[in-house]
C-alpha cells in the first residue's frame, strides 16, 4: 500500500511538471488574449506624446485625450508602472528648464490622478532639455521637443 | 598631495634698496578702468647673464597668466631699445628708462641667484618703470621644472593684488561640466588660465550645476541619470563621490552658502522650491517657495542676500531675498526670460542670462545705481555667468565656437577669452579657491 502510494505520487508530480512545462513552451501560433491585450496597452501608453506651448506646463485639450486613454489604460492594468517624463525645447536655459521639464511631468501626473489612475502607478522626472526627441532648430523642432514621454517601467 | 610648499614665498624687505614703495593702482571697478602696459625684463642667472632653463619657462607663463588680464597690455621686447637684458634685478642695476620709452608703466624682473636648472631658487620683483618704486618682491625657493606654473600663478596673484587690491584670479579654480554624449558629462576642473586641467568625477549620467563650497572641500552638483535626480557630492580630501537621493525627484541647481551649507531646488511636492540642506545634506528648511517655479539660488559673502530665478510672474525673471528680513525684490526689468542669477561675492552686482531673438546674452545689473549693462554679445547662446571672488571675471559658457565652451570676460564686458578646456563640450563654469592637484 505504501509503495503503491509513493508510485501515484510520484506520477501526480512528473504530470504536474509536464503540465507547467507545457504552459512556460508557448507553442508556436499561440496567443494569450491577455498577454496581447496587455502588450497594446503598453504600446499605446508608450506611443502617445503630451506636447507644451513654449514655456507653459500647462495640458492642451489634445493632451488631455491622450491622457484620458492613457488613463483608462492604466486602471484597467493596474500592475502596468510609468515614469512619466518632462522635457522641453532648446531654446531655455537649463537649470529653468529642469523646472519646466518636472512641472510638465507633474502635470500629466496630476491629470491622470483626476482621472482615478494610482498614484503609485506612477512616478515623474524632468530631463530638461537634455534628451531632445528631435535634432535641429525652429518651431517645427522645438514643438516636438516640448513634451512628455511615457515609459513603462513595469507590468 | 603636491608638495605645495615646497615653493617657500618670502617678501622681499629689500632695505639695501632704500626706494620707497610704489603706489600704482589699478581700478578695475569703476567706469573709467584704466589700461597699464607691463613689461617683463629677460631673466638672469648672474650679472648681465640671462637665464636658459626654469627662468624662460617661467617668462613665458607669466605671460601667458598676464595675457587674461584686458587691463594690462604686455609691450614687445623688441620695442625696448637696447634690449630687455640688465646688468641685475634691482635698482640701480635697472635702466628704467628704456622701458618707459617703450611705453611700459610696470617692469618685472626675474633673478636664479644660483642657477636655473634642477632645484633653485628664483627671486621676482616688479617695479614702476616712472620712479623707480617697488610693487613688491618675493623669493620662491626649492623650484623644480614641474613647480613653474604654481611659482607663475603665485607671483601674478601677488601682482594682481598689488595693483588693484585682489588676486583671486590666479588663486581660483574653476568647476565645470564636459560632455562625452547625450546625457552623458562629468565635472572637471581648471585653472582659469587653462591649466592644471582635470576630470574629478567618473559616473554615467549628466551632471550639472557643480558648486564650490567656501572651504574649498567639497563640490556638489545635480547628477541625472535615466531613473532619477540626485545631488552629486565630491569630496576632495577622500576623491570620493556620493550620490544623494531625494523623494522628490528632483535635484536643481545646487549651491553652497557662505556658512558651508547647500541650497538646491527640490519639489514641495507641486512646485520646484529652495531649500536648505544641514550638514549632512538632509532638508533644513526652506528658503523660498510658492505656487510658481523657484530655482537657482546664489548667495553673496555675507550670506544675508539670495538672488533666485522665480516663475512667479509669468515667465522667469531674477528676484533678490533678504534673508534677514524675507523681503523679495524684483532684479531683473528687461525681457521676458531672464535666468541663472549670480550674484557678485561683494553683492553689489547680479548677473544673469537673457533670452534674445539672437540667442542668450548675458548681463550685470549693479545692485546700486540700478543699471543694467550686457557684457556678451554672442554670436551664438551664452549662458551660465559666474563672478569670480574679486566681483571683477566673470566665466559663460557660450556656443559661438560651434561646440560650447568656457569663456571670461568681467563686469564691464569687453572682449570674450576662451579658457582651453580639451574636447567636448564645456559649460556650468564655477569659481571656487579649492581643488585638489593631480
Amino acid at each position: 500500500m505504501k509503495r503503491l502510494s509513493l508510485v501515484l505520487a510520484l506520477v501526480l508530480c512528473l504530470a504536474a511538471g509536464f503540465g507547467c512545462a507545457k504552459k512556460q513552451q508557448a507553442e508556436p501560433g499561440y496567443d494569450d488574449g491577455m498577454s496581447s491585450e496587455m502588450n497594446a496597452a503598453i504600446q499605446q501608453i508608450t506611443d502617445g506624446r503630451v506636447y507644451f506651448a513654449f514655456d507653459k506646463f500647462s495640458i492642451l485639450p489634445e493632451g488631455k485625450e491622450v491622457l484620458k486613454n492613457k488613463a483608462e489604460l492604466m486602471k484597467k492594468f493596474p500592475s502596468i508602472r510609468v515614469r512619466i517624463e518632462g522635457n522641453c525645447d532648446e531654446r531655455g536655459t537649463q537649470e529653468y528648464n529642469l523646472a519646466l521639464g518636472e512641472r510638465r511631468a507633474h502635470a500629466a501626473y496630476e491629470f491622470l490622478t483626476s482621472l482615478g489612475v494610482n498614484p503609485s502607478q506612477m512616478e515623474t522626472i524632468s530631463y530638461g532639455k537634455e534628451n531632445p526627441a528631435v535634432q535641429g532648430s525652429g518651431e517645427a523642432v522645438w514643438q516636438q521637443n516640448r513634451r512628455d514621454d511615457f515609459r513603462v517601467t513595469a507590468h | 598631495m603636491k608638495k605645495a610648499i615646497v615653493i617657500f614665498c618670502a617678501f622681499f624687505v629689500f632695505a639695501m634698496s632704500g626706494r620707497a614703495l610704489a603706489a600704482l593702482r589699478v581700478d578695475i571697478y569703476g567706469p573709467g578702468q584704466n589700461v597699464v602696459s607691463l613689461a617683463l625684463a629677460a631673466p638672469l642667472r648672474g650679472q648681465h647673464v640671462e637665464a636658459s632653463d626654469m627662468g624662460r619657462g617661467l617668462q613665458s607663463l607669466v605671460e601667458q597668466n598676464l595675457s587674461f588680464l584686458p587691463f594690462m597690455r604686455l609691450t614687445d621686447p623688441k620695442a625696448v631699445l637696447g634690449g630687455t637684458v640688465m646688468d641685475g634685478a634691482e635698482p640701480p642695476a635697472l635702466d628704467f628708462k628704456r622701458f618707459q620709452l617703450a611705453g611700459a608703466d610696470l617692469l618685472v624682473t626675474s633673478f636664479w641667484p644660483d642657477g636655473d636648472a634642477g632645484t633653485k631658487t628664483v627671486q621676482m620683483r616688479a617695479f614702476e618703470t616712472n620712479t623707480g618704486g617697488r610693487l613688491f618682491g618675493k623669493e620662491y625657493s626649492k623650484v623644480t621644472k614641474k613647480d613653474l606654473p604654481e611659482v607663475a600663478d603665485r607671483f601674478c596673484a601677488d601682482l594682481l593684488e598689488a595693483l588693484t587690491g585682489n588676486g583671486a584670479f590666479f588663486r581660483s579654480t574653476i568647476a565645470f561640466v564636459k560632455a562625452t554624449g547625450k546625457m552623458q558629462a562629468n565635472v572637471w576642473l581648471t585653472k582659469p588660465t587653462g591649466r592644471d586641467l582635470r576630470q574629478i568625477t567618473n559616473m554615467k549620467g549628466q551632471a550639472m550645476s557643480p558648486s564650490w563650497s567656501p572651504d574649498g572641500r567639497f563640490i556638489v552638483f545635480t547628477h541625472i541619470d535615466p531613473k532619477s535626480h540626485a545631488l552629486g557630492v565630491w569630496d576632495s580630501s577622500s576623491k570620493k563621490v556620493s550620490r544623494i537621493r531625494f523623494p522628490s525627484n528632483v535635484v536643481i541647481g545646487p549651491s553652497f552658502t557662505p556658512g558651508n551649507k547647500v541650497a538646491v531646488a527640490l519639489s514641495n511636492g507641486k512646485y520646484p522650491a529652495i531649500f536648505l540642506l544641514n550638514h549632512a545634506f538632509q532638508k533644513e528648511r526652506v528658503l523660498e517657495q510658492g505656487s510658481s517655479i523657484n530655482v537657482s539660488p546664489s548667495f553673496d559673502k555675507s550670506g544675508t542676500k539670495m538672488a533666485f530665478t522665480s516663475s512667479r510672474l509669468g515667465g522667469p525673471q531674477i528676484f533678490m531675498k533678504d534673508l534677514g528680513s524675507g523681503s523679495v525684490s524684483r532684479v531683473s526689468m528687461n525681457g521676458g526670460y531672464n535666468t541663472e542669477p549670480n550674484i557678485s561675492p561683494d553683492g553689489t552686482l547680479v548677473t544673469y542670462s537673457r533670452m534674445t531673438e539672437y540667442g542668450n546674452r548675458i548681463f550685470v545689473q549693479d545692485m546700486v545705481t540700478g543699471e543694467e549693462r550686457q557684457v556678451s554679445f554672442g554670436p551664438g547662446s551664452d549662458e551660465q555667468p559666474s563672478f569670480c571672488a574679486d566681483s571683477y571675471f566673470i566665466a559663460f559658457s557660450s556656443s559661438r565656437g560651434g561646440s560650447r565652451g568656457i569663456y571670461l570676460t568681467t563686469r564691464h564686458g569687453g572682449d570674450a577669452k576662451k579658457i582651453p578646456t580639451g574636447g567636448g563640450a564645456a559649460q556650468f563654469p564655477r569659481w571656487g579657491l579649492g581643488g585638489e592637484k593631480k
